[in-house]
């Protein structure tokens, strides 16, 4: 009995070194390796999602839902809601095609559009469709560590690499300590004015992945607005088959 | 033909419904529009009508690489008094290996973004011809993909006006970031009321990219008829958006379109063009511009002016659009016109033509299901 004490005594003492190494080890995590992990989390090589946007603004709320498709660099968005159903977006790299159901033409979209709220909302089609890595695009550094709601959280600057193009030059990340997983975000233009903030209301552990289920970007320089963004089924690695993102299948 | 073309793909499509499931998933959806229609003549008197309308589609599920289309587009006509309809899609697509064939009325557009298209399959089917059918086609469709972006297809359509089969060929790709077109349409001898139209020929071209933080396009068209010299029209284009301090954005398109007079009505659909009688070989220089704000995320007001820089004939196209929930959107739309008489846009003197009201005022909801 005295053995088996002596042996529990030494496995909580180990647990506890164990432990302390391992919170030193995170706070001297440094803000590539925090982003890195963030987007272990929220990258993905190709996924599947079905989600609804809920714009809202004055009294007024709008529910769109849509089907969307991603690999690396492009990304097929279907919307799927009375209004807009078959209404289809076609991202491949930084050219933008829609196709227009009733006429069913498919059109180039305008650079310009990229940056623009998509379909009414106050995410913009970079936005939703966007699916490069932050640590490519961004340069990031720790600037401090304050909690939110209630969870303790890294906050990370990233500022837009030279040389690529971004919708935001600098963003402001509060990453979770634990979960390593953005929980809000300040998105600025190079001059310092504060465009958009998303909060994250609600994050599911699926696969072993920490995933923000449930969130809301907020357009800074409008009132009484917002959208919010639920995944309602989310699948990762899905089968692509070879053509999804062509010309041909937005047809 | 065209009568048997119709009922087989309809029985077709009866056939594809038999054999799919019942546990497999058929929807409904579509647009119930209700608007009142008020026209201002020449004299200042105004009549109004109302307008009712009914967009019906099938969703069906695809079945072995075979898809099935059916929209309908129901309307109480204010010249009959009566309802009529309108079909807008019955259709069979099928991927094969390397070719998807499509067979039935189909909607042909080769639109690139403009907001006229001098070079498309069918002129005049966009941006004030909306619900004329025009684009809508009893045809035959082979649409060769070569890479993601890059295609070749063929069209076969049977024009009502005419017995014979009016073809179609355009090749897309894009190079340098730009959506590139080259297409053929070779109309077929019409018979218009009495009156014989040769077959005519045009080939076309168009450019669609970014200059900056612009969107520029451009399209250039040579028609041609037997024993007659071919003429050139071109479009050039452009797009952009500003943002205000408030977040509000607004964006702009302007283009302009050379055409030589004679092919203007084709252009312009015949209701604008009841005064292009005279002097057909003359160049029309037109000028089309669009602002469109947006007030919050689910109004905008827009305003749309056509004109034409020879004789200064001008219509101005206000607009209002709101979404009042999911499926409810209100919309006013406006046109004033203003010319001299025997302007292009001006009011009609020509006698046996359809005239021309003052304005145009359409205040209605639409609601999608």
């Amino acid at each position: 009995m005295r053995k088996v004490k002596g042996f529990l005594l030494i496995g909580i003492i180990i647990l506890i070194l164990f432990s302390s190494l391992m919170v030193i080890a995170a706070a001297e995590m440094t803000a590539e390796e925090i982003i890195n992990k963030r987007d272990s989390n929220e990258y993905f090589d190709s996924v599947r999602i079905e989600a609804e946007m809920i714009i809202v603004s004055g009294g007024r709320k709008i529910t769109k839902t849509m089907i969307a498709l991603s690999d690396k660099k492009n990304s097929l968005v279907e919307f799927t809601n009375p209004q807009d159903r078959d209404t289809k977006f076609l991202k491949r790299e930084d050219d933008l095609w829609m196709f227009f159901p009733d006429a069913e033409e498919i059109i180039k979209i305008s650079g310009h559009m990229l940056n623009q709220g998509m379909m009414g909302s106050d995410f913009s089609y970079q936005d939703i469709m966007e699916s490069d890595k932050l640590t490519d695009l961004y340069d990031f550094k720790i600037i401090g560590e304050e909690e939110i709601d209630g969870r303790p959280c890294y906050v990370l600057e990233g500022v837009a690499r030279e040389g690529v193009k971004v919708s935001y030059y600098r963003r402001v990340s509060w990453v979770d300590k634990e979960r390593f997983i953005g929980l809000k975000e300040e998105l600025y233009t190079q001059s310092g004015r504060l465009l958009k903030e998303t909060k994250v209301n609600e994050v599911q552990e699926i696969e072993g992945r920490w995933i923000p289920i449930d969130s809301v970007m907020e357009n800074k320089l409008r009132k009484d607005t917002y959208t919010g963004f639920k995944i309602v089924q989310i699948d990762f690695n899905p089968e692509i088959p070879e053509g999804t993102f062509s010309l041909q299948n937005l047809r | 033909m065209k009568k048997y073309f119709s009922i087989t793909i309809l029985f077709l499509i009866l056939f594809l419904l038999g054999s799919i499931s019942i546990s497999a998933k058929v929807d409904i959806g579509g647009e119930l529009a209700a608007s009142l229609i008020s026209i201002i003549d020449n004299e200042g008197s105004i009549s109004a009508f109302l307008q009712e309308s009914l967009d019906l589609e099938l969703f069906l599920p695809a079945f072995n690489n075979t898809q099935a289309k059916f929209e309908i587009y129901l309307f109480n006509n204010p010249m009959s008094g009566g309802f009529d309809y309108l079909i807008k899609k019955l259709y069979l697509k099928h991927e094969f290996d390397k070719l998807y064939l499509t067979l039935g009325r189909q909607p042909i557009s080769w639109s690139f973004g403009s907001m006229l298209d001098p070079v498309d399959f069918t002129l005049g089917a966009m941006v004030m011809d909306e619900e004329t059918g025009g684009k809508y086609q009893d045809a035959i469709e082979a649409y060769v993909p070569l890479n993601w972006n890059s295609s070749v297809s063929l069209v076969a359509a049977f024009p009502e006006a005419s017995q014979d089969i009016k073809w179609g060929l355009r090749g897309r790709t894009m190079i340098g970031g730009y959506d590139l077109t080259l297409n053929y349409v070779r109309e077929p001898e019409i018979d218009f009321m009495g009156t014989i139209i040769p077959v005519n020929q045009r080939i076309g071209f168009t450019a669609k990219g970014d200059l900056g933080p612009l969107g520029v396009y451009g399209a250039l068209g040579y028609y041609f008829k037997d024993n007659d010299n071919g003429n050139l029209a071109y479009l050039i284009g452009g797009d952009y958006s500003y943002f205000f301090e408030a977040g509000n954005k607004i964006y702009f398109q302007l283009e302009y379109l050379s055409i030589k007079k004679n092919n203007l009505s084709s252009i312009l659909g015949s209701f604008f063009t009841g005064n292009v009688i005279n002097n057909l070989n003359e160049n029309i220089g037109l000028i089309l511009g669009m602002a469109n704000y947006e007030i919050d995320e689910f109004s905008q007001i827009s305003l749309m002016v056509i004109s034409s820089l020879n004789d200064g004939s001008i219509i101005v196209m206000p607009g209002y659009s709101s979404q009042l929930n999911n499926n409810l959107s209100f919309n006013l739309s406006t046109a004033i016109y203003f010319g001299k008489e025997d302007t292009i846009f001006g009011p009609n003197v020509s006698e046996g033509v359809q005239q021309r009201p003052k304005g145009i005022i359409s205040i209605g909801f639409t609601y999608s299901f």
